[in-house]
C-alpha cells in the first residue's frame, strides 16, 4: 500500500463526505426552483446536520445494541466505499479490495443494518419500513451483481480500477449494448437504493409510502445526523460509481496533485450532472405505487441479465 | 408443357375473378367444380408427361412438377371437386333459408377458389420460400371462410385459427430462413439456395448442426398447420365453425398441403442429418396426435368436432408413416392422404346436410337418422366407415401398409401404441355413430326435424366421393405407377 | 464505415430490437405498447440499413425503407386503430404478472441462445453472432400471445414474431430474394389486416376484446 495511494483514498473520503450534503442542497434547490419556490440555501443540509449533532441523544429503552450500532456501521461502510471506488485515480490505495463485489456487499451491509435497526425499535413503522426495504434490496442486489458481472466479462476482472482502465483504453466499449444495458440497470438500482422518486420519496412522512423514513423514525440527535450524512454519502458514491464506470474520462491514471485536481473537477461535474437529471426527473414523475416497485426492479434485473448475455454472446 | 404449369393456379384464380365480378349465381357456382375438374385434367396430362420424360420446370425454375407434384395436383382436383360440387347445393340452401346473404356467398366462392389456387402453388413450387408464402396465403383465405357465419362462435374460431395458424406458419418461415442461411453458408448461390431440387443434390454438403435447428423449426411450424399434436387445438374450432364445404376442403385437402411440405423437407433432412432426427420428431407428434384424438373423441358431444378430431388422428397416422419412411410407408402415406381427403370431404359435406335437417351439431340431438333420413344417414355412416378403415375403402389398405412397413422397420412399439389408440377411436366412434344412426329417444321424434329437400347436386357430391374412395381402395390401377414414382421422390 | 463502427451500430440496433420486446412486456398502457412495436420496426429497418450500407448493397437499403414504412408505420397504425376503437379500459391484461413474464422472457432468451448455438458456429461474422437476438424476439412474441388476454396484444405478438424472423433474415443472409421478401411482407400485412377486422367483429359480438370471453368452443 503506497503512501500516495493512501493519501488519494483519504482525500476521496474527505471530499465526498464534505460534498455530499452540498449535493443534496443543490438537488433540493433545483427542485424548488422548478416548482416555483425560492428553496433553502445550498448549505442547509450542513446546517441541519450541525443542529442535530448539537442535540441530546435519546434512545428508547426497548432497543438493543443493533439500534445504537447501525448509524455507525452505515456511515463507516459508506465512507469505506467512498475511499475504495476510483473517483480520482485508477491507482487506488486499496487496490486489492477495490473489487466490485466488495463494494456491493459493503453497501449492502449498511442497508441490512439499517433494516435491522428499524426492526429493533419494535414499532409498526420501523418494521414496515424494514420489510419494504428488504423487498427492494432482495431484487436490487442480484441486479447489481449481474450488471457488474456483465462489465467484468469484457475486462476479465471485477477490479474497479481495471474496468475503468479498460474503458479508457477502448472508448468504443462504452457504447456497446452490454455496457448500455448495464448502465440502465444500475441507474434504476441507484434510484431504488438511495430512496429517490419513483421508488421512495425522501421528503415524505406519509405512512402508506415511506420506506427509508419509516426505518429511521425512532432516531434523533447525533444518531439521526450520522444516518442522514450516510444517506447523502451513499447517493454520491452510487452516482460516482455510475459515472466513472461508464463515462470514465477525466479520471487520473497517476497520483500527481495537478491531475488529481483535474480529476476531482471532472468527477464533480459528472456527479452534478447526474444529480441534476435525477432532480429534474423527480419534479416531473410521480412515485409509483409500492406494489409496482418490484416490476420496476424486475425490469432492471432483466436489463442486467441481457447485459450479461450480450457480453457473452456478442463479444 | 411448362406453360401448363404456370397457367394451372390461374384456373381457380380466374373462377375467383369471375365470381367476384358476377356474384354467386347458377353459372358462376358451377364454374367452381369445373375449375376443379380442369385442374384434375391438367394434373393427369402432367402426370403422363412426367412419368414419360421426368420432371418439368417452369418460370425460371421457380416452379417444378415431378411425379409427387402431379399426384398432388390430381388429388387437389378430385378431392376439391367433392366440396366444390357440394358447395353449389350448400350455398343454394343457405341462400334459400336466409342463413347467408348474396354478398357472403360471393366472398365464400372467391375465397374457396383462392385457397385452391394457393394450394396449387404449394404443390408446383420448387422454391421453399414460395411454398411458404403459398401456405400462409391458404391460412389467410380460409380464416375468412371459418368466419363465414359471423356469429360469436365462428368469430372465436377464426381468431384462434388465425393467431395459432400464423404463429405456427411463422415458425416454419423462421425454419425456412435458417435453411436458406445454412445453404448460403455452405456455398450454394442465392438463386438455388431455396430450391428444393438443387438442395436435394447438395444436401450432403450442408452443415448438419445448423440444419438440424432449421428443420426443427420447419417441422414444428408445418406440423402445427397440419394439425399435429401438441398444437392441434385450433383444428376442432376451425373445422366445426367453417361452412361444411369449406371444412371439407380444409380437412380433406388443405391439411395434406402441410404434410406435403413436411415430406419434401424431410427428404432434405434425411440426407443431411440421417433419418433419426425427423423420425423422432414425427413419431412423437404422431403418437401424441393419436392420443389426443383417442382421449377427446370418446367424450365428444359435437359431431363436427368429432370429425375434426378424426382429422388429427389421420394426420397423426400420415406422420407415423412418414417417420417410418420406407418406400412402402411413403406410398401408404400418400394413399392415406388421398383416402382420408375423400372420406373426410364426404363426411363433412354430409354433416352439412345433417345440420340442415336437425339444426344442431350436438350428437345427442341426432337420433335414429337411418330411419328418418335414410340417404343422409347412409352417407354419413358410410363415410365414417371409410374413416374407420373398413374395406373396401382405401384407408383400410393404407393403414394396413403402414402397420406392415412399421413392423418391417422394427418400430413395433410405436405401431403397437398406434393400433391400441386406433381401436379406442374405433370403439368411441361406433358408439357415437350407432346412437346417431339407429338410437331412439326424445329427439328421435319426427317433428324435431327441419324440412330440407335434399338436392341431386348434394347427392352427386356425396355418392361420387364415396364411390371414388371405394374404387381407390379396390384398385389404384391407373395411378399405381404414379403413386410409386411419387413415393420414390420422397423415399430415397 | 469501418468495421468497428459497423459492429457497434449493428449490435446497438439489433440489441434495441430485443430490448423493445422486453419493454412491451413491461409496459401497461396498450397505446404505449403499440408505440414500442413501431419503434421496433424502426430499429429493424436500421439493422437492414446498416448492413446494406456496410456491404454496399443498394437492394438491402431499399428493403430497409420498405421495412420502415411497413413495420414502423402501416402495421402499427392498423393495431393502433384496433386499440383506439375499444372504449374499454386500455390496460394490459395478462395471465402472469409483469415480473414473471419478464423472467420468463429472460429464460426464453437463454433458450434461443442455446438452440441456435450450431447456427452461430457456422460463421464468425458479427451479423451471425446476433442471430440469437432475432430468435429470442420470436419466442418473446409467442410468450406474449400465450400470456396476454387482449386481442390487440395477441396481434402485437404476431407482429413481434414477424419482426424477429425479419431480424434473423437480415442478420443471417442479408435478406432473402426480393420476390420472397415481398411475398412475406404482403402476407404479414394481410394477416394483421384480417386480425384487425376480427377484433372489430369480436368487439361487435362480445362488446370487449377480452379474450377470456372466447370460450364457447372447448371440450
Amino acid at each position: 500500500m503506497s503512501l500516495t495511494g493512501t493519501a488519494v483514498a483519504l482525500l476521496q473520503v474527505v471530499l465526498t463526505v464534505g460534498a455530499a450534503p452540498l449535493l443534496i442542497g443543490i438537488m433540493r434547490l433545483i427542485r424548488a426552483r422548478l416548482e416555483g419556490r425560492v428553496g433553502p440555501p445550498i448549505l442547509q443540509p450542513w446546517r441541519d446536520l450541525r443542529k442535530l449533532l448539537g442535540k441530546q441523544r435519546m434512545v428508547s429503552d426497548n432497543t438493543g445494541w443493533v439500534f445504537s450500532v447501525a448509524p455507525l456501521v452505515l456511515l463507516a461502510s459508506a465512507a469505506l466505499v467512498a475511499g475504495i471506488v476510483p473517483f480520482l485515480s485508477t491507482q487506488s490505495a486499496l487496490d486489492q479490495v477495490g473489487d466490485l463485489f466488495a463494494v456491493v456487499y459493503l453497501l449492502l451491509l449498511g442497508t441490512v443494518f439499517l433494516s435491522l435497526a428499524g426492526l429493533d425499535t419494535g414499532t409498526a413503522f420501523g418494521g414496515m419500513g424494514a420489510s419494504r426495504s428488504m423487498t427492494i434490496t432482495a431484487i436490487a442486489e442480484p441486479t447489481v451483481l449481474v450488471a457488474i458481472f456483465a462489465l467484468s466479462v469484457s475486462t476479465g476482472s471485477s477490479n474497479l480500477g481495471a474496468i475503468v482502465a479498460t474503458t479508457l483504453a477502448h472508448p468504443a466499449t462504452a457504447a456497446s449494448p452490454e455496457s448500455l444495458l448495464a448502465f440502465a440497470a444500475l441507474a434504476v438500482v441507484t434510484i431504488a437504493e438511495t430512496g429517490r422518486i419513483p421508488v421512495d420519496n425522501p421528503n415524505t412522512h406519509l405512512e402508506l409510502t415511506m420506506i427509508h423514513e419509516a426505518m429511521v423514525l425512532e432516531y434523533s440527535g447525533p444518531d439521526l445526523a450520522l444516518i442522514e450524512l450516510a444517506a447523502h454519502l451513499r447517493l454520491v458514491v452510487f452516482l460516482g460509481l455510475l459515472s466513472n464506470l461508464f463515462i470514465p474520462w477525466g479520471i487520473a491514471t497517476t497520483a500527481r496533485p495537478l491531475e488529481l485536481l483535474a480529476a476531482a473537477a471532472a468527477v464533480a461535474v459528472k456527479i452534478l450532472a447526474l444529480a441534476s437529471v435525477i432532480a429534474v426527473v423527480e419534479v416531473f414523475t410521480a412515485k409509483v405505487r409500492l406494489f409496482r416497485v418490484p416490476e420496476l426492479l424486475a425490469a432492471s434485473f432483466v436489463l442486467a441479465f441481457l447485459a450479461v448475455t450480450a457480453s457473452f454472446f456478442l463479444a | 408443357m411448362s406453360t401448363l404449369i404456370v397457367v394451372l393456379p390461374f384456373i381457380p384464380a380466374a373462377v375467383a375473378a369471375l365470381i367476384a365480378a358476377f356474384g354467386w349465381n347458377l353459372t358462376t357456382a358451377w364454374c367452381a367444380p369445373a375449375a376443379c375438374w380442369s385442374v384434375g385434367g391438367v394434373g393427369m396430362v402432367l402426370a403422363v408427361r412426367v412419368l414419360d420424360e421426368g420432371p418439368v420446370n417452369a418460370f425460371g425454375g421457380q416452379l417444378r412438377v415431378d411425379a409427387l407434384s402431379a399426384l398432388m395436383i390430381i388429388f387437389i382436383g378430385v378431392v376439391g371437386s367433392v366440396s366444390a360440387v357440394y358447395g353449389v347445393a350448400y350455398i343454394r340452401t343457405e341462400l334459400g333459408n336466409g342463413a347467408t346473404t348474396s354478398r357472403r356467398a360471393k366472398l365464400y366462392g372467391v375465397l374457396m377458389q383462392l385457397t385452391i389456387a394457393a394450394m396449387l402453388v404449394v404443390v408446383v413450387a420448387d422454391n421453399l420460400g414460395v411454398l411458404w408464402v403459398a401456405i400462409e396465403t391458404t391460412t389467410i383465405a380460409t380464416v375468412l371462410l371459418v368466419g363465414h357465419r359471423r356469429d360469436r362462435t365462428s368469430v372465436e374460431a377464426s381468431w384462434k385459427y388465425l393467431v395459432l395458424g400464423s404463429v405456427g406458419v411463422a415458425t416454419a418461415l423462421l425454419g425456412t430462413v435458417l435453411v436458406y442461411f445454412v445453404a448460403r453458408h455452405s456455398g450454394i448461390d442465392a438463386s438455388s439456395a431455396l430450391r428444393w431440387s438443387s438442395l436435394v443434390d447438395k444436401a450432403h454438403g450442408l452443415d448438419p448442426g445448423a440444419f438440424r435447428v432449421a428443420i426443427g423449426f420447419v417441422v414444428v411450424g408445418y406440423g402445427t398447420k397440419a394439425g399435429l399434436a401438441p398444437v392441434h387445438s385450433w383444428i376442432p374450432d376451425a373445422y366445426s365453425q367453417a361452412p361444411a364445404p369449406a371444412a371439407a376442403l380444409m380437412a380433406g385437402v388443405l391439411s395434406a398441403m402441410s404434410m406435403y411440405a413436411l415430406l419434401r423437407l424431410k427428404v432434405l433432412a434425411d440426407i443431411t442429418l440421417g433419418p433419426g432426427f425427423v423420425r423422432t420428431l414425427l413419431i412423437v407428434a404422431a403418437l401424441l396426435s393419436l392420443l389426443a384424438a383417442a382421449s377427446l373423441m370418446a367424450t365428444q358431444r359435437d359431431y363436427k368436432r368429432l370429425l375434426a378430431y378424426s382429422s388429427v388422428e389421420h394426420m397423426g397416422l400420415v406422420a407415423l408413416a412418414a417417420a417410418i419412411g420406407s418406400p412402402l410407408a411413403i406410398s401408404a402415406a400418400l394413399l392415406h392422404l388421398i383416402g382420408h381427403g375423400l372420406a373426410k370431404s364426404v363426411a363433412f359435406c354430409s354433416s352439412g346436410e345433417l345440420l340442415f335437417v336437425t339444426g344442431t351439431t350436438r350428437i345427442d340431438g341426432v337420433r335414429g337418422l337411418l330411419h328418418r333420413r335414410p340417404f343422409i344417414g347412409a352417407m354419413f355412416g358410410l363415410s365414417w366407415l371409410a374413416l374407420l378403415a373398413v374395406p373396401p375403402f382405401s384407408i383400410f389398405a393404407s393403414e394396413l401398409a403402414i402397420v406392415r412397413s412399421g413392423i418391417a422397420d422394427r418400430l413395433v412399439w410405436a405401431i403397437a401404441i398406434a393400433v391400441v389408440l386406433l381401436l379406442v377411436i374405433f370403439g368411441s366412434v361406433v358408439v357415437h355413430g350407432l346412437d346417431m344412426l339407429t338410437g331412439g329417444g326424445h329427439s328421435a321424434d319426427d317433428s324435431s326435424l327441419i324440412a330440407h329437400a335434399g338436392s341431386v347436386t348434394a347427392g352427386l357430391a356425396l355418392v361420387g366421393g364415396l364411390v371414388i374412395a371405394a374404387a381407390v381402395g379396390v384398385t389404384i390401377w391407373p395411378f399405381s405407377r404414379l403413386l410409386h414414382t411419387a413415393a420414390e421422390v420422397l423415399a430415397r | 464505415m469501418s468495421e468497428t463502427t459497423f459492429v457497434q451500430l449493428l449490435d446497438l440496433a439489433a440489441g434495441l430490437v430485443l430490448v423493445i420486446s422486453f419493454a412491451s412486456l413491461w409496459l401497461r398502457r396498450l397505446v404505449t405498447v403499440t408505440r414500442m412495436i413501431a419503434i421496433q420496426g424502426v430499429a429493424l429497418a436500421a439493422v437492414a440499413a446498416v448492413i446494406g450500407f456496410y456491404e454496399h448493397e443498394s437492394e438491402l437499403v431499399a428493403v430497409a425503407v420498405l421495412v420502415c414504412v411497413l413495420r414502423a408505420y402501416v402495421l402499427p397504425a392498423l393495431i393502433r386503430r384496433a386499440v383506439l376503437a375499444g372504449s374499454e379500459h386500455r390496460e394490459v391484461e395478462s395471465i402472469i404478472n409483469v415480473p414473471a413474464s419478464l423472467l420468463a422472457a429472460s429464460a426464453l432468451t437463454l433458450v434461443a441462445y442455446a438452440a441456435t448455438r450450431d447456427v452461430v458456429a457456422l460463421s464468425s461474422a458479427p451479423q451471425v453472432r446476433a442471430i440469437p437476438l432475432g430468435v429470442s424476439v420470436v419466442l418473446i412474441g409467442m410468450l406474449m400471445i400465450v400470456t396476454r388476454r387482449k386481442a390487440v396484444l395477441q396481434m402485437m405478438g404476431v407482429l413481434m414474431i414477424d419482426n424477429g424472423i425479419a431480424l434473423v433474415m437480415f442478420l443471417g443472409t442479408s435478406g432473402v430474394p426480393l420476390v420472397i421478401e415481398l411475398g412475406v411482407a404482403s402476407d404479414v400485412l394481410l394477416a394483421v389486416f384480417i386480425l384487425q377486422v376480427l377484433t372489430n367483429r369480436i368487439r361487435n359480438k362480445f362488446g370487449d376484446t377480452d379474450l377470456d370471453q372466447l370460450r364457447a368452443l372447448r371440450d
